[in-house]
């Protein structure tokens, strides 16, 4: 069945959340309804559904391969020319510590700004149904879903003080 | 919001916080005389143990190095708790105001700690013919300036005690009778709550509270020049007396999440401290965890790559010889625990999380303690050019393990008496949190609201 | 005493995009300026390359001098951001709001500026890959890692990579309002750079994550490229004075000292320039001026312990040097003018909060811990290798080419440089901080007093 998207306009908050309640009390799901704001409101403001994602693990993979890398450079470049300097043994490990650290926290840093673009799905090449005024503080509420029951979606929007609908594909 | 949040307190009526935060502290139950009992038999064997020690007299420094590592770990531990008290105070972070009188209590320790300190100073050497942080000075100037650094601090912390626990003192005035209330109206100094008396109160215990910080690191700063470095010829780091006083930064959010516990399990004040409090301090402890090991590693460093060889004995002094055992412990007590369950969130964000890490480097410090002063006070030679020789471990007699025992139960001793006389919560900035935290709805989200006076 | 304005979205979107949507002519004199001084830094090291470093006034035994007090000096600059952003948004500190994006990007360009000067100072650039590069190309010899010199590239390379990543990963929504308020090849540039960012909860909400995220692992990595500077100094013994274990700490909290003061010029620049008098406020610069007061201190504290330390031992190259330092003439007067404009002046002055909360005293004073901060690496590197050996016919000098000069000179003018085109193409105030400020604001009422509150999420 052909899915769609619209998107209602509403100028504050309060009417926001009301239209979220519409809308959940007409039967839609939380995996069909998103909203867009200009701000980062505190979470469940709305009463929408609470995000999950799972960036707190990439930093971690990312300091494993970060250290692993760190290791095989610190002690592979000591061994393959193995000349004592200083009086320091050949594997000097507080020496090797310093870099390990560094690549360490490399990975994770690199990981987790992967990790980030990774999860928020960007980057999107479209940015699919969208109103400018978002950014000037209207607040959005786009509804995805089967052809009636995106009909039916935008009456309850209306009803519920949207300023505009907008609909994409 | 979740288990252990301290938003029920905050739902009852002043009246009602301060008649019961009251009872509890004009009662004597017999949980509380078992435990004074218990702590004042091994406060006395303590005395024992003391006694036999002073039979050697004072000529072997090293046989008083164990007396020396518990008189320094009550200034890292009980001396520096107040510390929980000032810093989010001075940073007005509202979380503290429940724990702030039990972390302020500790200067009571911190009298109790003064005594023991005394003997100290016959075992510390002249300044004649060795390197020291005195140069030229007078040959004693180690030991006056030292003595006036404990008493100065220990005076500071009792006047900040006081000082905040006036209108508390005057509450339990008015809702007591006959000699108790005698007794509380001396101590409330005649306070009445006038727009003048809460001015000075909220504004000069800062000037007090820093006071006590400055002195804090002060004091560390010449204990532990005059008590380790001094004692160890050509042992030249400037980074030391830095660490050890971060060293009692945290060990004293350690102190307070270790009585946070008790009082909350015990002594049934888990109405009042809560998560919120936990949370906060899990997050110091953290930091000052990380920070002890780059101060620890800042300072090592320096020492493995110079390779001179003061620098290596030094080292094995410590670090890598005799003590290796106790720097080991030490070294995952304080730095790998904290840093492996604190990383978590879910732990930092509980009760039992922060308490267990808070133990474990409160005995990590401990060991630390003994490291550093066992170590230096076994040097012979205090006037050598340089550290040649690294002296064997000295393990601790009997005399050694009674002081200790005495040592922290007298301190234990003086903080539950102090319960009686100060209430261990304090009544008047709990009530000033119940005015400044607010519940309130954000449209479809529950949310706290937090105000911040200026 | 907070003023908090209350603002429509709108008008911050318009307040805070004046930078880049509009074009004033001071912007294009200022640029034109910075740009010829620049120009003579780079033709300064082009002639040094050129000719060799004989042009300079580095010879034996200062073989450090300018460039590597200028490389300290940078590279203490970039602990602004860090300092800023990362603390104070773990600590939830409301007054970040506006400071956070210009201390980031503050990081970032002044430490490229400082990667630069040991390049120079090589005096053979295209060189320093097989110095630095962990690869043997042709000799069969690797790079040294048990060497602090090649501790350094890779703290530096660590904290470059992570604080542009952060800065990037903040700018993502002010990039889709800037998207969405232009038109034509920008608007499509801007698409690009915002990665298709729409405003979704979970957006949002990995944005905040992210935040503290990476404060979090960025704050580690900032301590370690301070320390490993130091560890350039310390770790040796042949410098009597540069041997010492407080260095790490001391470096950092320096820099730190000296970041946040040019943070606070920067504000000050930031509000007469661009006229952002509803955002960068007094109160912000009095928070800025109690968090200078403890850095400030502490940073004295270890400044004591430090000299102290020095002298404890009482060997004579280190009271040969801090004869020279402290008691030599100029170098004594370098001394005073450093004690005096890093703290003795300064501080006593932020103990007042009316001087706090002024800018232009604020703005003053800032400049000042930035010259005192200067000449205290300046006088711990150069009096340092002129007293190395305990003889004295190897004891030197120092005093820097015209060479030197304009290429410093240039260095402050390449940083100022960076900013203005960063503040043309990007907002220098992040703008949903704003709005979210404005969202978290709240009032109290206790009896009759209304007192400033915020919103905790839980």
């Amino acid at each position: 069945m052909a899915r769609r998207s619209i998107l209602g306009l509403f100028s504050d908050p309060d009417t926001t959340a009301n239209a979220m309640d519409a809308l959940r009390g007409a039967g839609y799901k939380d995996w069909e309804l998103d909203i867009l704001s200009g701000a980062p409101y505190p979470e469940g403001t709305f009463g929408e559904h609470m995000p999950s994602h799972h960036l707190f693990k990439f930093p971690l993979i990312g300091a494993a391969c970060g250290l692993a890398v760190a290791i095989l450079l610190t002690a592979g470049t000591q061994l393959a020319y193995p000349v004592v300097t200083g009086g320091k043994p050949i594997l000097a490990i507080p020496a090797m510590a310093i870099i390990c650290y560094e690549g360490t926290m490399l990975g994770a840093i690199l990981f987790t700004v992967f990790g980030i673009i990774f999860e928020s799905r960007l980057p999107r090449p479209r940015v699919g149904i969208y109103d400018k005024r978002i950014t000037e503080g209207y607040i959005g509420i786009v509804v995805t879903s089967d052809e009636t029951r995106v009909v039916q979606a935008e009456k309850t929007l209306k009803m519920a003080g949207a300023i505009e609908i907008k609909s994409g594909a | 919001m979740h288990n252990g949040h301290n938003g029920e307190a905050l739902a009852a009526s002043p009246e009602e916080v301060t008649q019961d935060i009251l009872r509890k502290h004009r009662e004597f139950t017999p949980r509380f005389k078992a435990l004074v009992a218990v702590l004042a038999v091994l406060f006395l064997l303590g005395v024992v143990g003391f006694i036999i020690r002073l039979q050697d007299g004072f000529e072997h420094r090293v046989k008083w190095g164990y007396y020396a590592a518990v008189v320094v770990y009550l200034l890292t531990t009980a001396q520096a708790a107040p510390m929980v008290a000032i810093a989010p105070r001075l940073a007005k972070a509202n979380w503290r105001r429940p724990v702030s009188r039990a972390a302020e209590m500790f200067g009571v320790v911190g009298l109790f700690n003064l005594l023991l300190f005394i003997p100290l100073l016959f075992l510390l050497p002249s300044t004649e013919g060795r390197r020291t942080i005195w140069f030229d000075g007078p040959s004693m100037s180690p030991h006056i300036w030292d003595t006036l650094a404990m008493v100065f601090l220990v005076l500071c912390g009792l006047a900040m005690l006081w000082a905040g626990s006036l209108p508390d003192m005057a509450a339990a005035r008015d809702h007591s009778s006959g000699r108790r209330q005698g007794l509380f109206a001396k101590l409330a100094m005649g306070w009445r709550g006038t727009d003048l008396q809460w001015f000075l109160i909220r504004h000069r215990i800062g000037a007090l509270a820093s006071l006590y910080f400055m002195f804090l690191v002060f004091t560390h700063f010449l204990i532990a020049s005059d008590f380790v470095l001094g004692l160890v010829p050509g042992w030249k780091d400037s980074i030391f007396p830095a660490f050890q006083a971060l060293s009692a930064l945290q060990s004293s959010i350690a102190t307070m999440l270790v009585t946070m516990f008790v009082l909350r399990k015990w002594c049934g004040y888990e109405r009042y401290i809560g998560l919120e409090q936990f949370w906060a301090l899990s997050k110091l402890l953290l930091a000052t965890s990380l920070l002890w090991f780059y101060f620890w590693w800042s300072g090592f460093i320096i020492f493995w790559y110079g390779r001179q060889p003061v620098e290596q004995n030094v080292i094995s002094l410590i670090i890598s010889g005799p003590y290796l055992p106790i720097f080991f412990t030490t070294f995952i007590l304080n730095f790998i625990i904290p840093l492996v369950l604190l990383i978590w969130n879910a732990v930092r964000r509980s009760i039992l999380g922060p308490t267990v890490v808070g133990c474990s480097i409160l005995v990590g410090t401990f060991f630390d303690r003994i490291r550093l002063y066992v170590s230096a006070f076994s040097i012979e030679d205090v006037t050598a050019h340089a550290l040649t020789v690294v002296p064997p471990a000295h393990t601790p007699d009997i005399a050694d393990i009674l002081i200790i025992i005495g040592a922290l139960s007298g301190a234990g001793l003086s903080y539950a008496l102090a319960t009686k006389v100060f209430p261990v919560v304090n009544i008047w900035e709990i009530k000033e949190y119940m005015l400044l935290r607010v519940q309130a709805a954000f449209h479809r989200m529950e949310v706290t609201i937090l105000a911040k006076p200026e | 005493m907070q003023q908090r304005v209350s603002l429509e979205d709108r008008q911050i979107n318009r307040d805070l995009l004046r930078g880049v949507l509009e074009h004033p002519l001071w912007w294009f004199a200022l640029v034109g300026f910075v740009g010829l001084v620049l120009l003579a830094g780079v033709i300064s090291t082009g002639y040094m390359i050129t000719k060799g470093i004989g042009v300079t006034g580095l010879n034996r035994p200062v073989m450090w001098g300018f460039f590597i007090t200028n490389f300290v000096f940078w590279v203490g600059i970039s602990h602004a951001g860090v300092m800023i952003s990362a603390i104070l948004r773990l600590t939830q500190a409301e007054w970040r709001r506006p400071v956070t994006r210009a201390a980031e990007v503050l990081t970032v360009f002044a430490l490229m500026t400082a990667a630069l000067h040991p390049v120079i100072h090589t005096g053979r650039p295209w060189r320093l890959l097989y110095w630095a590069f962990p690869y043997d190309f042709s000799r069969g010899i690797f790079v040294n890692v048990r060497s602090p010199l090649i501790w350094d590239p890779s703290a530096i390379f660590t904290y470059l990579t992570g604080s542009s990543l952060f800065v990037f990963v903040a700018l993502l929504p002010d990039l889709a309002v800037l998207r969405d308020r232009t038109t034509g090849i920008v608007h499509h540039v801007y698409s690009v750079l915002c990665l298709g960012w729409r405003g979704t909860p979970k957006q949002w909400k990995l944005q905040t994550v992210a935040g503290i995220l990476l404060s979090a692992l960025i704050l580690p990595v900032f301590v370690s490229v301070h320390s490993i500077v130091s560890w350039d100094f310390a770790v040796a013994t042949s410098v009597e004075a540069w041997h010492s274990t407080i260095f790490a700490p001391y470096f950092v909290i320096g820099a730190v000292h000296s970041g946040v003061s040019a943070v606070v010029t920067m504000m000050a620049l930031m509000r007469w320039l661009w006229k952002w008098d509803k955002y960068i406020r007094p109160e912000h610069f009095d928070a800025l001026g109690r968090l200078l007061i403890v850095v400030s201190t502490t940073w004295f504290f270890f400044f004591f312990l430090e000299v102290l330390f020095g002298i404890y031992g009482q060997e004579s190259p280190e009271i040969a040097l801090r004869e020279m330092q402290i008691f030599q003439w100029p170098w004594s007067m370098l001394f005073i003018i450093f004690l005096l404009t890093a703290y003795f002046i300064p501080v006593p002055l932020w103990l007042f909060p009316k001087v706090r909360r002024s800018i232009t005293l604020m703005f003053w004073t800032s400049i000042l811990v930035n010259i005192g901060m200067w000449l205290e690496r300046f006088l711990i590197i150069v009096p340092g290798l002129a007293r190395k050996q305990p003889l004295t016919f190897s004891w030197g000098t120092y005093h820097p080419s015209i060479i030197e000069i304009l290429i410093v000179a240039a260095s402050f003018a390449l940083v100022a440089f960076l900013l203005l085109i960063f503040s043309k193409v990007f907002p220098l105030i992040p703008l949903f901080e704003q709005k979210e400020g404005q969202l978290f604001a709240k009032e109290l009422r206790v009896g009759r007093k209304k007192v400033p509150a915020v919103i905790r999420e839980e």
